[in-house]
């Protein structure tokens, strides 16, 4: 290919990436707009796509007014609780899988991602008497238990453990470690950056669960972020720069702790996927 | 340290018999090999002593108590690994210091140990690195060190050897023969490479197909082997196999006429064999001579193949009714050799072995050296 054309495929390609990114923003780049404009502007019938006055008081009626902290402090810990509890049982599962030899292990693996092909939509029913049962609607544990399964971390983890070679482990048994002591000393300090990107998505997932803690929630001081906002929206009712100053706060967290981690994710689907990068 | 005893060990990976009726002693600070080709079960009976490979029947006794049921950390054994096994994410210092960690070993009592082996290892220099900053050989020694700070019963090697360049390989055999010397330990090494067998092994294992084709010293494996496999596989050139039949005996020489015609004497007792039965006449490429135009006899070849090797010349030669070429090992100066000549091949009755139709080794008659 000669150099023309291969500049005009790189001028193409590279038209192409900004259109994507900026349909991918553009949204984003509205709720921000809108949650720093006062709220007459944003039902004005004149269109513009920055706010002809700034103001941030959008965002001081949300924190005021509502209940947005305490849904901030839920969602947090709801987040934090189930990326440790799913990180936890997803690596002690995928390196029984992956490094223990016992019988059943290739059936009950199977099972384990047959439950992959269940929609969580599905269970929700049987889980909300579960919880019911235990005495645990509006609780922490009611809204973390459900969301620490994970058969796909399971799954992840295992193929990177499988990679391994077997010879760390056979050496740490040699030196005296049992299987726990394996695990934690030998195969999770290799596994770092698989283990910060599955970390980092699993909070992702939890921070922005609507559906599950819709269901298991009706206090309003035990709502998460996602939830809460629902509520912002009724007890605003069209309050268009509030709602979206509350959605913005909601997800600014998470997007801070990306912008932190993103090296450790990146590293960590490299490291997955086998590339150097 | 300990001896080490094997009876009746038996393995076998679904089905298929891996090792079959090992029966071993390793006296308590000897230094024994187990060599043969590859699948042979050398590997897996070494890892059987180490506890990582559950015994199929027999039993594996340490230091006299059988260990068929103990935990590889708990058998006094340390195993240096193929690939070194180094944790990639510890320093040399954490790596070795490991196992006694584990152990509950006080701090100070540990880095003293591992002080102590880095001194004799020479890599003190090297506690602080991680393992990618190490060089093939020094990635050995710290495995090496990670073995020795333990003080264990018997030491395990599998192939440790078989990552590093020719060179390296070199002058780490002379570092372990050393090490041996030092620590007076029993140390099981597992190889494929007879060289480090031979050089390194007071005792070397024959294995092949899951037996023990025979045991004993390198000596005693190379000058009386038990049987063709053994001769075939110890030393480089191979040994030279040509079929025959026994023409007659007489005292100790056997009279072999080869497949060729020509008929030679091995001094060897052939007292078992059946007169005119099928035999193979072996003999080494280092006892075999190119004899000069004056000299009568010999077994008539013709020159295919000539390898100069610097201070010795490798002459390969196709014989009538020899399938595979003869090869002669000869000093440089010796004389000049090209493809296509006609010579004929000479060697010393007492250098000669003969093996039955089986392939079992005829007792040879002892020469004086």
């Amino acid at each position: 290919m000669n150099k023309r054309a291969s500049l005009g495929w790189t001028v193409i390609g590279a038209l192409a990436a900004l259109l994507l990114a900026a349909m991918w923003v553009a949204p984003l780049l509205w709720a921000m707009s809108t949650a720093l404009r006062p709220e007459h502007e944003t039902v004005s019938a004149v269109f513009h796509w920055l706010p002809q006055e700034w103001t941030l008081d959008a965002f001081a009626k949300v924190l005021a007014a509502g209940n947005v902290g305490r849904w901030l402090f839920n969602s947090a810990l709801v987040a934090l609780l189930v990326t440790v509890v799913t990180m936890a049982l997803s690596l002690m599962a995928a390196f029984a899988f992956s490094q223990l030899r016992f019988r059943g292990r290739t059936l009950v693996f199977a099972l384990t991602m047959l439950a992959f092909l269940v929609p969580f939509e599905a269970l929700l029913v049987p889980l909300f008497r579960m919880m019911n049962q235990l005495g645990l609607i509006n609780s922490y544990a009611g809204i973390v238990l459900p969301q620490v399964v994970a058969p796909v971390v399971i799954y992840v983890f295992k193929q990177f453990f499988d990679a391994i070679p077997a010879d760390f482990r056979e050496a740490a048994v040699m030196d005296g470690a049992g299987p726990l002591r394996i695990l934690w000393s030998v195969y999770l300090p290799v596994s770092g950056n698989i283990v910060w990107a599955m970390a980092i998505v699993t909070f992702i997932g939890a921070w922005n669960n609507f559906l599950w803690p819709f269901i298991i929630v009706t206090s309003n001081d035990m709502m998460t972020i996602p939830l809460g906002l629902t509520q912002t929206y009724d007890a605003f009712g069209v309050r268009y720069a509030q709602l979206m100053a509350a959605a913005l706060l909601g997800a600014l967290p998470v997007a801070l702790a990306y912008v932190v981690f993103q090296r450790r994710v990146t590293h960590g689907f490299l490291a997955a996927t086998g590339l150097k990068g | 340290m300990a001896s080490v005893r094997l009876t009746g060990i038996t393995k076998q990976y679904e089905g298929n018999p891996v090792l079959k009726g090992i029966d071993l002693d390793i006296a308590d600070g000897e230094f024994v090999v187990l060599v043969g080709p590859s699948g042979c079960g050398k590997s897996t009976l070494l890892r059987i002593v180490a506890g990582l490979e559950d015994v199929g029947a027999g039993t594996v006794e340490i230091g006299g108590a059988v260990c068929n049921e103990v935990e590889p950390a708990k058998r006094g054994i340390a195993m240096v690994f193929q690939s070194y096994a180094l944790y990639p994410h510890m320093t040399v210092a954490e790596n070795m210091g490991f196992a006694l960690k584990l152990a509950g070993v006080p701090r100070a009592e540990i880095e003293e140990r591992v002080a102590r082996a880095a001194e004799i290892l020479q890599i003190g220099h090297l506690l602080a690195r991680r393992p990618k900053a190490l060089s093939g050989g020094q990635r050995q020694r710290v495995a090496i060190g990670r073995a020795i700070v333990r003080k264990p019963e018997v030491f395990l090697f599998d192939e440790p050897l078989s990552n590093l360049d020719a060179a390296l390989r070199g002058q780490t055999r002379v570092e372990l023969a050393r090490l041996h010397a030092d620590l007076k330990a029993t140390m099981i090494y597992v190889t494929h490479d007879q060289v480090e067998a031979m050089t390194l092994g007071q005792k070397i294992v024959v294995l092949n197909g899951g037996i023990v084709e025979q045991v004993g010293t390198p000596i005693e494996l190379y000058e009386r082997p038990a049987n063709m496999f053994v001769a075939g596989f110890l030393g480089s050139p191979r040994m030279n196999f040509l079929p025959g039949a026994l023409a007659g005996e007489q005292d100790v020489v056997a009279h072999v006429r080869l497949s060729g015609g020509t008929q030679v004497d091995v001094a060897a007792d052939a007292s078992s064999a059946a007169p005119g039965g099928a035999v193979t006449l072996g003999v080494r490429p280092e006892h075999l001579r190119v004899l000069a135009d004056g000299e009568g006899g010999g077994i008539p070849a013709t020159i295919a193949l000539v390898e100069y090797l610097g201070d010795s010349v490798i002459v390969h030669a196709q014989a009538n009714g020899v399938p595979e070429m003869i090869a002669v090992k000869c000093r440089a100066d010796d004389g000049a050799w090209h493809a296509g000549a006609r010579v004929r091949l000479g060697f010393d009755p007492g250098h000669g072995h003969l093996f039955d139709a089986d392939g079992a080794a005829l007792p040879r008659v002892p020469q004086a050296r």
